[in-house]
């Protein structure tokens, strides 16, 4: 091999590739991992003028709204729409067989070069696949026509004036029942409701020569029924038209896909839609991958109906029309475990039968965390006539309620700590720790023992020694039985995320960071100005960021995947420390002396072996001022660069030999009445090791937030089906039951810093752990507490008095 | 000038007690016998005095207060979260106490005084930075409704409790699960009240 210098495109490239190994800090915090620094979005949201796309209002905006199939499974037979285009203040009619939506499908990601398996791309998973259709696959699907119409209460009347012959079909409301052969068949043309996604045997190891290993042989079954994001802002977009262009406004997590996906869809070429993305109300994955299904649907009926009707078109959702989907862990769980009586687990064979679609298999964490070797899981999906599933904070679910469940049962069978039996399989890929000391050791991360330090933190909060007891066997003086759980896996290091921005400094020195961005809530911002800020050596008061424009060209990765912090924050870093080398490069003129010699702190500039040679930066751009009477413009080179930043793809993370080191552990203490079959939380202790902590109240909040969300789908959260008709029961918030403040005391969130992330500064994810890990740990302290398994979610007071034997 | 017909005549001039069939007919008698007068108001006119400016407007039966504030006046720190009264998130304060717009007719409002998550933050109460500084707020969507909340609750109660806060707050919903912050945000601003007070 030559050496040979690379061009300007390989030189981004290798830039911006994550290259593994410890990104240790060149400069001193100031504002990274500060307390107090004030948030970018506060005063918007907190004085209500923060502005969602739910808000916009153009001149001359219709309001659409499209038809919803009242059966589970049905097909139109007879559309007839004439009433309704003749009644007053209607629009325009989109119907199914209108031959600009006839046969187009929800795509999956990116102009068919996804990277998962065509079938799970996308609403792939559903047997009917159309935008608009004349067949629906679930009570609630949008089908035969979608209308547009003065005011939002116009549409709405509009819809009910069609007259609609349907021919009702049979459906399976249950996965299991689905994969019987009496079952009635979904898939046209196939003689089974199983999907075939590649990925139905995740097997390492022998698991039979591990169960003649083991002491004790472990058996149990588990089910999760469906929850689903029901994120505060409902879900909504406007498209525009003028001439050729498209002009669009969508509350989306990944509004850059959304463009790629029309572009495909209608022929729209990408520099003509515009986008923009304002604050997100919520998300959790429903506004996340645009080829989900009803969001895909929306943005693509908007867009004809706005094309149709010359008029911008606001399709936005109602509360009940959000209930269109569900999580992507709905399942049924078989284990069969092998330990010894020490605690060490040598097989894990288990098999997960999900419902339209299966997030992951179940056992990646087992592999992620583990020394276990022999591990084998079935992953079986079958379509049902329910909405389509999705990851939903986040596509992990399956992965760690299969670890809590195994770990607490194979601790209990053993009579075992379940802390200790956690340490005792404490490793990666199969290996034991010394794998993982060596990894750290190589590609210089600190060697601490991320796991032990979050045990010890957590059985010290939560006073493990004096509350742990067998199951069943505290009764509290109020008559309750007192119940406590643990639980631990990794925290996420999913890191597969890619972006770009470009920071630009101002003539008066003030900084822009230039890049969209589509926030969630997680105060991405602040964190991302606060880099910027040591990094380039300015104040974070000096700095602002525009992240609801898509048009500029730059976009940060979305907020999925836990990738914020961890693959934005590089981007930000790097852009950061270009624009500072050519702001001093500037300066050296300035100076008179080489860029070498000099620095900037406190976005002033000072010449480092005699720092009272020094320029406010405001002073050293000032150069390059516009001459205003002239041209309106830089008329001299502005101080402005780029950069990007990639930490990989999906599914890659660990065939790039990055094994996760952060740990986490979960502490819940309840109380079980057992007359009534109430569960009464008391205490929640989290430790998460989040490498490093950028901004510390964030964090916080992801971790108290994250708790409210697992206990409302622990105890509260599901969507309920009458077996009879195949309609969802429950669509609406009252119904649908959500953690209020009075419900659950205020959760113990501890974090650690370890620096043993793939971040920047070793930060790892927290956006998604607590909420996907505190579900799972309900069943381990229900158990504790009154001595019999309740494995089926969410966990009711119907399911107590049930296990207890009184109903 | 029309004399009156009948006892059911609805329309009756605000300058001279005349009484008329319709509308319509009282308007032409204001513009020839009243002229310099201001037109009165037709039928569904409700007067509100939203964050201290006085609107008139003419609404629908059905309209809702929130269509009114959020629709027709601009204003954003009324969300549209639950679309039934369950979350709180539309909440403004009418006379002094926090309602749900969503489910409150605009018509029933006429003459009501109104205050929304704006017209707390323009009147610099300090709720809003102390909700900023302990980061009561995650997505933001359904902070303005916790503002109002919180604000009717220290207007009728300066020195609230920690369960005061938490029963005044127990309606409104926030999905990013941002509750353990609220009462600290509370507790704060009412010191600060409280301080300012005793100045």
């Amino acid at each position: 091999m030559t050496d040979k210098k690379l061009g300007p495109y390989q030189t981004i490239k290798s830039e911006g590739t994550y290259k593994i190994g410890l990104d240790k800090p060149t400069i001193d915090f100031k504002a990274i991992g500060k307390r107090g620094v004030r948030r970018y979005d506060g005063y918007d949201k907190a004085s209500g003028k923060a502005v969602y796309t739910r808000d916009v209002n153009l001149p001359g905006m219709l309001f659409a709204k499209a038809l919803a199939s009242p059966y589970p499974r049905a097909k139109i037979v007879r559309l007839d729409t004439a009433k309704a285009e003749a009644y007053p203040g209607v629009r325009g009619i989109l119907r199914f067989d209108d031959p600009e939506i006839w046969g187009m499908e929800l795509t999956g990601s990116v102009a068919g070069t996804t990277r998962m398996a065509p079938e799970s791309a996308g609403w792939a998973m559903l047997p009917e696949k159309r935008i608009l259709s004349d067949e629906a696959v679930f009570e609630g699907q949008m089908v035969g026509a979608a209308v547009c119409a003065d005011t939002e209460q116009i549409a709405s009347d509009a819809l009910k004036l069609m007259d609609i012959q349907w021919e009702q079909k049979p459906f399976v409301l249950d996965q299991e029942e689905a994969l019987t052969p009496e079952a009635p068949k979904l898939i046209p043309g196939s003689d089974s409701n199983q999907i075939i996604d590649g990925r139905e045997l995740n097997q390492h190891g022998d698991v039979q020569k591990g169960f003649q290993e083991a002491d004790t042989i472990i058996e149990f079954s588990a089910r999760r029924d469906a929850h689903l994001w029901a994120g505060a802002e409902l879900p909504c977009v406007i498209a525009k038209w003028s001439g050729d262009k498209l002009e669009m406004w969508v509350h989306e997590q990944q509004p850059y896909l959304n463009k790629s996906i029309l572009a495909e869809q209608l022929s729209i070429p990408m520099n003509k839609i515009h986008t923009y993305s304002l604050y997100q109300g919520c998300s959790f994955g429903e506004r996340c991958n645009p080829s989900n299904w009803h969001q895909n649907g929306i943005n693509v009926m908007a867009v004809l109906l706005a094309r149709k009707t010359q008029r911008p078109v606001k399709l936005m959702l109602n509360r009940a029309e959000t209930f269109y989907g569900e999580s992507g862990d709905v399942m049924t769980s078989y284990f069969k475990i092998g330990a010894k009586k020490d605690g060490t687990i040598t097989a894990v064979e288990m098999k997960n039968i999900f419902a339209n679609y299966m997030c992951t298999t179940g056992v990646e964490h087992l592999v992620d965390n583990t020394r276990i070797k022999n591990l084998r899981c079935e992953g079986i999906t079958a379509h049902v006539n329910k909405p389509p599933a999705w990851w939903c904070r986040c596509e992990q679910l399956p992965n760690v309620f299969c670890q809590t469940m195994i770990f607490d049962h194979v601790a209990d069978a053993l009579g075992l700590d379940p802390t200790e039996v956690a340490l005792i399989n404490d490793g990666c890929e199969g290996h034991d720790k010394s794998f993982l000391v060596e990894f750290k050791r190589k590609n210089g991360f600190p060697e601490r023992d991320s796991l032990v330090e979050c045990v010890e933190t957590g059985r010290k909060a939560i006073k493990w020694e004096e509350n742990w007891h067998p199951p069943g066997t505290k009764k509290l003086p109020n008559g309750r039985m007192h119940g406590i759980a643990f639980t631990w896996s990794h925290d996420w290091d999913d890191t597969r995320g890619t972006g770009s921005a470009a920071v630009m400094i101002q003539n008066d020195g003030s900084v822009s960071i230039i890049a969209q961005h589509s926030d969630v809530g997680v105060n991405p911002w602040t964190a991302y100005m606060q880099i910027v800020a040591d990094e380039l050596g300015v104040r974070y008061e000096d700095i602002e960021i525009n992240p609801f424009d898509l048009n500029v060209g730059f976009a940060l990765m979305s907020p999925d995947g836990s990738c914020n912090m961890v693959s934005n924050g590089f981007v930000v870093k790097k852009a950061a420390r270009k624009a500072r080398t050519m702001l001093l490069d500037l300066a050296s003129e300035k100076f008179n002396l080489p860029a070498e010699e000099l620095d900037v702190k406190d976005s002033v500039i000072f010449e480092k072996a005699h720092p009272e040679n020094r320029m406010p930066i405001r002073d050293v751009v000032r150069v390059a001022l516009p001459m205003l009477n002239a041209v309106a413009i830089w008329t001299e080179p502005p101080v402005f660069d780029w950069a990007w930043h990639t930490h990989g793809l999906w599914g890659m993370a660990l065939e790039t030999g990055r094994p996760r080191m952060c740990r986490q552990v979960n502490f819940l203490e309840i109380e079980v009445d057992t007359d009534t079959g109430e569960i009464f939380i008391t205490n929640v202790v989290n430790v998460n090791d989040v490498g490093k902590a950028i901004s510390p109240e964030s964090v916080e909040g992801q971790m108290y937030g994250g708790t409210y969300m697992g206990l409302g789908r622990a105890l509260t959260e599901e969507m309920v089906w009458d077996p009879k008709t195949g309609v969802l029961l429950n669509r609406n918030l009252l119904d649908y039951k959500y953690a209020t403040m009075l419900d659950y005391p205020e959760p113990e969130c501890l974090y650690l810093e370890t620096g043993l992330g793939h971040g920047p500064y070793g930060a790892t994810g927290i956006g998604e752990n607590t909420a996907t890990m505190i579900p799972g740990l309900l069943g381990p302290a229900v158990y504790n507490a009154i001595g019999v398994r309740v494995d089926d979610f969410p966990i009711t007071p119907d399911k107590v008095l049930k296990a207890l034997g009184k109903i | 000038m029309k004399v009156p017909t009948n006892e059911t005549s609805k329309s009756v001039c605000p300058y001279c007690s005349g009484a008329f069939d319709s509308f319509e007919e009282l308007k032409l008698h204001v513009l020839v016998e009243h002229q310099g007068e201001p037109l009165p108001k037709p039928p569904g006119t409700v007067t509100l005095t939203v964050n201290d400016r006085n609107h008139e407007l003419q609404v629908e039966p059905e309209t809702t207060l929130y269509q009114v504030i959020h629709d027709r006046l601009g204003l954003t720190g009324v969300k549209m979260f639950c679309d039934r009264g369950v979350c709180g998130s539309c909440a403004v304060i009418m006379d002094g106490r926090p309602i749900l717009s969503c489910m409150t007719l605009a018509s029933e409002c006429d003459g009501a005084g109104i205050e929304t998550a704006e017209g707390v933050a323009d009147a610099g109460h300090p709720l809003v930075e102390s909700y900023i500084k302990h980061h009561a707020m995650q997505c933001g969507y359904c902070t303005p409704g916790f503002i109002t909340t919180a604000k009717a609750l220290l207007d009728r109660n300066p020195d609230p409790t920690v369960e005061d806060v938490r029963e005044a707050l127990g309606g409104n919903l926030c999905r990013c699960g941002t509750y353990p912050q609220h009462p600290k945000a509370v507790l704060e601003a009412a010191q600060i009240l409280k301080e300012e007070r005793s100045k």
